[in-house]
């Protein structure tokens, strides 16, 4: 008897279409009904290197061994591409519990819409009073409430230098102005070796590191109640600089983004970087012949006159409202900063993301770390200028949050302005009335 | 008897239509209903977070026809489609007649040239950045050894590198389906038509413009119209090599759709620029069906 007269005589029509229906009825069955009884947490960040990833997955294993009816799932996002990938997820309400790392005008921004739970149970939790003072303000929404929390603070534009090129080139001491940095680095710039690798791609990070110079300029891109005030003379002057900076960038620099604009340095291609301390961390892995000459000091200005702006995306830990395990999720969220997980999460990445409870900070098990101590000034400086940072949703201390800085940011407007003027060489003017306008339609959109 | 017959013929047709509504539903979950929805959705002006908007009416496609964005775009998508569908199409045939003779490791060679076919479009970009790199790429390194050019060439940065360079890497992921189209049909040309021209005289050149492209012709405007259609709506490779930069220079339609979408989060005017997108590719979509359906006919 052959296979098909076995079918054919033991599976009836009747029968196969009662087995599809029932097959399609199963598929169409929501996954949540099946899956009620266990409470899975999907976790969010676009953080995510090898060491980073295995603290991570070190506090989950601390985390469900202390509750076992909880499943942490850690997925990866990006730094350019998590807003499409959190709005395609809020607006088919598949939403991850718990999002970690992006930053604070994002937050702003969702919870504005109603996207995102109040936090301010979980701050509690952690302890308000064990956090830095002020720690928590850019995260405090128009309502009073809290959208989310810092889970690090970051000093994403600090100037790195090499110390044997410095001195090499007769350059005795960091520059702190614009005149000092064009001078350091046009001796520094040799064959093969650039004087800095600053981005010129159209991407967030051209657009964020470019709001860094205008206000080292003396400009902003908002006034304090947010009316469009980019078209002022520190943009001018900061468009002007960025121009001038150009023939001492790598030529791809017209496409660099985060990675591209640290490796250039971490591998020795350039003389200066502009990131977080991170790069302490890639000198050793993959550069450790740079590593003893290697120091960082806050991002030159136009003139003393100016006080330095430290950009801080102060990376946040927020809850989707839609989260249909917002109690577990809350659990988890204040879970993250128990200092045995804590301290390892910040050792993967010393000196990038930056404690921001003092405790943390204080603790001999923190401190207790090669790369901390081996550059303890600099995490030091890092530390200091991110306490005192500010971003595009919180240009300063005297301004409203701004819960488009999003949407400015992923709109690349400012990443265009420059590369009109610098890589086009349109007119200043009429690149700056373009993107004023463009920023206006943003705000009133 | 006959009223049983009748019975039996209504059970199978029932029996039928049980057995269709699955493709049918399928058809309508995924082309249908996000059809209807896309146009549905372009008539208001949506956040993409929320899906929560309010109605507009047609003043999405106005302000889309009057902003030199969608024009621009539209050119750079019209460039893009045009210049890489050619080299696909000239490398598609060149390589397939390479490959239609009687050469050494021949079905290796057959094999092998599927690869950046295959090859994820993700893999395929981070290979061919690194290539492209100013500081570590071979690209810029072989050229400086051989003496072309004294500094490092930016590929994917200034214009018009970048769209030359996306026009290269797009004819060099898919000119394989060109040559397996190709090659397919160079099988099935009677060897007596080259014979008879042998006979007349004919040279390997006249050969081929007198023989083997008319016998082409049919099969390479199928390819020709499926490509156009492909290569109009891509968007990953685009997105991943330039992303859309420097400015605006290789921003095509798709990548506009996707910024409206989800960075400017205004989901009804991504959809307008959708729709639109969708009535260009309708003309081409319109010729193929003719097309097939002529060929059917014949």
């Amino acid at each position: 008897m052959t296979k098909r007269s076995i079918l054919a005589n033991s599976i009836s029509r009747r029968t196969a279409l009662q087995g599809l229906t029932a097959t399609t009825a199963l598929a169409a069955m929501p996954i949540r009904a099946r899956a009620q009884s266990n409470a899975t947490i999907r976790w969010w960040s676009p953080q995510a290197s090898p060491a980073q990833v295995a603290a991570y997955e070190f506090q989950i294993a601390q985390f469900q061994a202390l509750h076992p009816e909880i499943t942490v799932v850690f997925e990866t996002t990006s730094d350019e591409g998590y807003a499409p990938q959190l709005a395609a997820a809020f607006s088919s309400g598949e939403v991850p519990d718990i999002v970690t790392h992006l930053p604070s005008f994002a937050v702003q921004s969702y919870y504005a819409n109603g996207l995102i739970e109040p936090f301010n149970d979980v701050i509690e939790a952690i302890g308000a009073d064990d956090y830095f003072p002020g720690a928590n303000d850019v995260f405090q929404a128009a309502d009073g409430n809290y959208c989310g929390t810092g889970i690090g603070n970051s000093a994403a534009n600090m100037m790195w230098l090499r110390k044997d090129l410095m001195e090499q080139a007769g350059i005795e001491s960091a520059p702190t102005t614009w005149d000092e940095m064009r001078t350091a680095v046009t001796a520094m710039q040799t064959g093969g070796l650039y004087g800095a690798p600053l981005p010129y791609g159209a991407n967030s990070m051209t657009s964020l590191i470019f709001i860094g110079f205008i206000h080292q300029a003396g400009g902003q891109v908002f006034s304090p109640d947010l009316e469009v005030a980019i078209d002022n003379e520190g943009t001018r002057n900061a468009l002007e600089f960025y121009r001038e900076m150009r023939e001492f960038c790598p030529p791809g620099a017209t496409n660099y983004s985060w990675g591209e604009s640290l490796t250039a340095f971490v591998s020795g291609a350039t003389a200066t970087g502009i990131y977080t301390g991170r790069v302490l961390a890639n000198v050793r892995d993959q550069n450790p012949s740079i590593a003893d000459h290697i120091t960082c000091v806050t991002y030159p200005r136009m003139s003393e006159d100016i006080a330095p702006w430290t950009f801080n995306d102060f990376p946040s830990v927020f809850i989707p409202a839609q989260s249909q395990q917002k109690d577990a999720a809350k659990l988890f969220a204040a879970f993250l900063f128990d200092p045995e997980g804590y301290i390892q999460q910040l050792h993967a990445a010393p000196g990038h993301v930056l404690p921001v409870l003092q405790s943390i900070n204080n603790s001999p098990l923190y401190q207790d770390n090669d790369i901390i101590q081996k550059y303890a000034p600099e995490v030091e400086l890092m530390a200091a200028s991110a306490a005192g940072g500010y971003n595009l949703g919180y240009e300063s201390a005297d301004h409203a949050s701004n819960e488009k800085a999003g949407e400015i940011i992923g709109s690349n407007v400012i990443s265009e302005l420059v590369q009109r003027v610098v890589l086009n060489g349109d007119n200043v003017d009429e690149a700056l009335g373009a993107a004023s306008a463009t920023i206006e339609g943003i705000m009133q959109g | 008897m006959s009223s049983s017959n009748t019975l039996l013929e209504r059970r199978y047709a029932a029996l039928g239509l049980m057995l269709i509504a699955p493709t049918v539903l399928v058809f309508c979950a995924v082309i249908i209903y996000p059809l209807v929805s896309a146009i549905y959705l372009s008539f208001f002006n949506i956040f993409t977070p929320t899906l929560e908007g309010e109605w507009v009416g047609l003043s999405n496609y106005t302000e889309l026809l009057q902003t030199g964005q969608f024009w621009s775009a539209l050119g750079n998508t019209l460039i893009w489609t045009v210049g890489t569908l050619s080299l696909q199409i000239i490398f598609g045939i060149a390589m397939a007649l390479v490959l239609h003779q009687n050469i050494w490791f021949r079905s290796l060679a057959r094999s092998l040239i599927l690869f950046p076919y295959f090859i994820s479009t993700v893999v395929a970009v981070l290979v061919w950045k690194w290539l492209f790199n100013d500081l570590y790429g071979i690209m810029n390194h072989l050229l400086i050894s051989a003496g072309i050019i004294d500094f490092p060439m930016d590929f994917l940065g200034t214009m018009p590198n970048a769209m030359v360079s996306v026009i290269l890497v797009g004819a060099w992921k898919y000119f394989p389906f060109v040559v397996i189209a190709v090659l397919a049909r160079l099988q099935s040309i009677p060897d007596a038509l080259y014979e008879a021209a042998k006979i007349d005289g004919a040279g390997p050149i006249a050969r081929f413009f007198d023989v083997t492209l008319p016998q082409l012709r049919e099969v390479l405007v199928v390819i020709i119209l499926l490509r156009a259609i492909w290569d109009f709506k891509e968007f990953d490779l685009i997105f991943l090599l330039t992303g859309g930069g420097p400015i605006n220079d290789t921003q095509t339609l798709p990548l506009l759709v996707y910024q409206e979408a989800f960075a400017l989060n205004d989901m009804g005017r991504a959809s307008a620029y959708a729709v639109v997108m969708m009535a260009i590719m309708l003309v081409f979509m319109i010729v193929y069906i003719r097309r097939t359906r002529s060929e059917e006919g014949s």
